[in-house]
């Protein structure tokens, strides 16, 4: 089901010249690159408890404290990583080249160690690509989140200086022209936003890490102040302090260190980016989370996804982008993201529970948000995720989104984990 | 000693740039402030008439050449008005949104008024999707993306 109307919602952003050789984006593992690579998979993970501020840890000490828990967790030290990826936005952080600051703190002293200038789940894609290729066997992955700067105002600048930034466009306000097209494409109501913002902050709750842990009622949701139309405050994600690392391994280490109940294979990966230009993107889907998934899918053999993975963690940014996320992921048919709420399917109990952590809407690590989501993932893979663990997960699925831009120019990636 | 005495420091970055508009962004801007007129260029391999200006089609990887004048007035594609206030950003209530100059292919971003934005639940009655809009144009012009004030709801 999800992989016909990907191949048709893509058509819009396809090149007239992408006809001959047919590969409009890159695909991690195919045919006889898949059989060459090495099998990848997360064996350690790490996050700090998440909050508004962290007065009294200075901005590197919380990268550490998260990748000193990584490899506790996996019972390995510094000295047996071999490459090192960081990532994060420098100038929200304050600090223009951060990784002066976060490799150290990642165990990257004196190592491979690099940085993307993207959202976590992007270093994650790249360590994995990293460990598969064969030219190394561990991998440390870290993504933070700080939040002692105007995180909209930094947004802005990501615009061009000459037609949209001096119109004061940020994050907030393309992410709300996203979703007040899609309301007005297929009559999303306002309840249906708040089911989703009432689901994950009751979800939040059964997470010690996460940033906010009380419940909201649903009158709660749909009364909180309108900031941005159809957004309101409660369907917008708070700005926390915090950081998240893993351990990444491939088979061949693997099979030397004991870690038998700590192993999330990577058996799927996927990303795309959408269009540069707002001017004339189709807002009202997701196109470049339909490519990811659609990748990642094939990679993992899923064809259908409510029936075949047993929990999900999306990156919702917005309690409409989750439901939007749940069409691009194949969950919900186009248009059915508010039916797929109403049914509960998503819940806790459900068929395909979304965010057990909380997601987005409890904890926002800008820059790191899409990695703590395959960290939790991991977690329910390896029954980990204490009180807020769905029963009997064998595979589950992870979705990240780097975009300081809002809805413009968005990467995701979508990545599936699977017990042995 | 008090060790829970914890430091803070307050800073502000102010750094001057240069933006080199280059020629094609020059003229888009020029005819604003000249001619009270939008132009976009047309790609000659899929034919849209991109507005604003910009040297190559991003989709067909093309170079584009040819100026083509596109209406003032246009469809609204999509919008969203904001309420919050943010360090740096316009004062609220304000309304940004997305318009299909006639003519063009592609959608203007801009602001949206003309139309009382006070109370969201009145203004969601009155911004709507599909709606026509006109540009509104400053008496004093600088070859500058606000020598459109902004867009309103064309008159009847």
């Amino acid at each position: 089901m999800a992989i016909s109307r990907q191949a048709f919602a893509q058509k819009e952003e396809e090149c007239p010249e992408s006809k001959k050789l047919r590969c409009p984006i890159f695909t991690p593992c195919d045919g006889e690159a898949k059989a060459m690579s090495k099998r990848v998979a997360i064996v350690g993970i790490g996050q700090t408890k998440h909050e508004g501020s962290k007065p009294r840890q200075i901005y590197d000490e919380v990268v550490f404290e998260a990748t000193k828990r990584a490899l506790e967790d996996v019972g390995l030290d510094r000295g047996d990583i071999d490459t090192v990826v960081v990532s994060g936005w420098d100038v929200n952080d304050g600090r223009t080249i951060s990784d002066m600051y976060v490799a150290p703190a990642s165990g990257g002293y004196f190592k491979d160690s690099s940085k993307t200038a993207e959202e976590g789940i992007f270093a994650l894609a790249y360590a994995y690509l990293r460990i598969a290729s064969g030219l190394f066997d561990t991998a440390l992955v870290t993504g933070h989140g700080h939040a002692e700067s105007p995180f909209e105002l930094i947004s802005n600048k990501v615009f061009d200086p000459f037609f949209v930034r001096p119109l004061g466009i940020s994050s907030i306000t393309t992410l709300a022209l996203q979703a007040n097209a899609y309301v007005n494409k297929y009559g999303i109501t306002e309840e249906q936003a708040a089911r989703v913002v009432v689901k994950n902050r009751g979800n939040g709750v059964n997470n010690p890490y996460a940033h906010l842990r009380r419940e909201v009622s649903q009158r709660g949701a749909l009364n909180s102040k309108v900031v941005s139309l159809p957004l309101r405050a409660l369907d917008c994600p708070p700005q926390s302090v915090g950081a998240v690392a893993l351990v990444l391994a491939s088979e061949d280490v693997i099979k030397k260190i004991a870690v038998s109940k700590n192993i999330a294979w990577v058996t799927g990966i996927g990303w795309a980016t959408h269009t540069y230009h707002m001017d004339a993107a189709d807002l009202t889907h997701v196109s470049a989370l339909e490519k990811a998934a659609e990748v990642a899918y094939k990679m993992a053999g899923v064809r259908d996804p409510i029936k075949e993975i047993d929990v999900a963690e999306v990156h919702d940014i917005t309690s409409y982008h989750e439901l939007m996320a749940y069409e691009a992921l194949g969950i919900a048919k186009p248009g059915q993201g508010g039916k797929v709420i109403d049914s509960g399917a998503t819940d806790i109990g459900g068929e395909l529970p979304v965010n057990p952590s909380g997601g987005v809407l409890c904890t926002n690590l800008h820059s790191g948000s899409g990695l703590l989501r395959a960290a939790e993932a991991a977690l329910q893979v390896m029954g980990r995720a204490e009180k807020r663990q769905v029963p009997g997960v064998k595979r589950a699925l992870a979705h990240g989104i780097s975009a300081p831009a809002g809805a413009i120019a968005a990467s995701h990636a979508v990545i599936v984990l699977e017990k042995e | 000693m008090n060790t829970e005495e914890l430091i803070e420091v307050q800073e502000r970055w102010n750094i001057p740039y240069r933006h080199s508009a280059g020629r094609f962004a020059s003229r888009f801007l020029i005819a604003l402030r000249d001619e009270k007129k939008v132009y976009g260029v047309r790609c000659p391999r899929c034919k849209r008439v991109l507005v604003p200006p910009r040297p190559f089609c991003e989709r067909c990887f093309v170079q584009c050449t040819e100026w083509v004048g596109v209406s003032d007035k246009g469809t609204l594609e999509g919008f969203t008005i904001s309420y919050q206030a943010y360090v740096g950003l316009p004062t609220p209530p304000y309304a940004s949104g997305l318009i299909k100059l006639d003519g063009a292919d592609t959608a203007l971003m801009h602001f949206v008024g003309g139309v009382d934005l006070s109370d969201p639940q009145k203004a969601k009655k009155a911004v709507k999707i599909g709606m026509r809009v006109e540009a509104v144009w400053k008496e004093e012009r600088l070859g500058h993306i606000l020598d459109i004030e902004h867009f309103r709801p064309v008159q009847k």
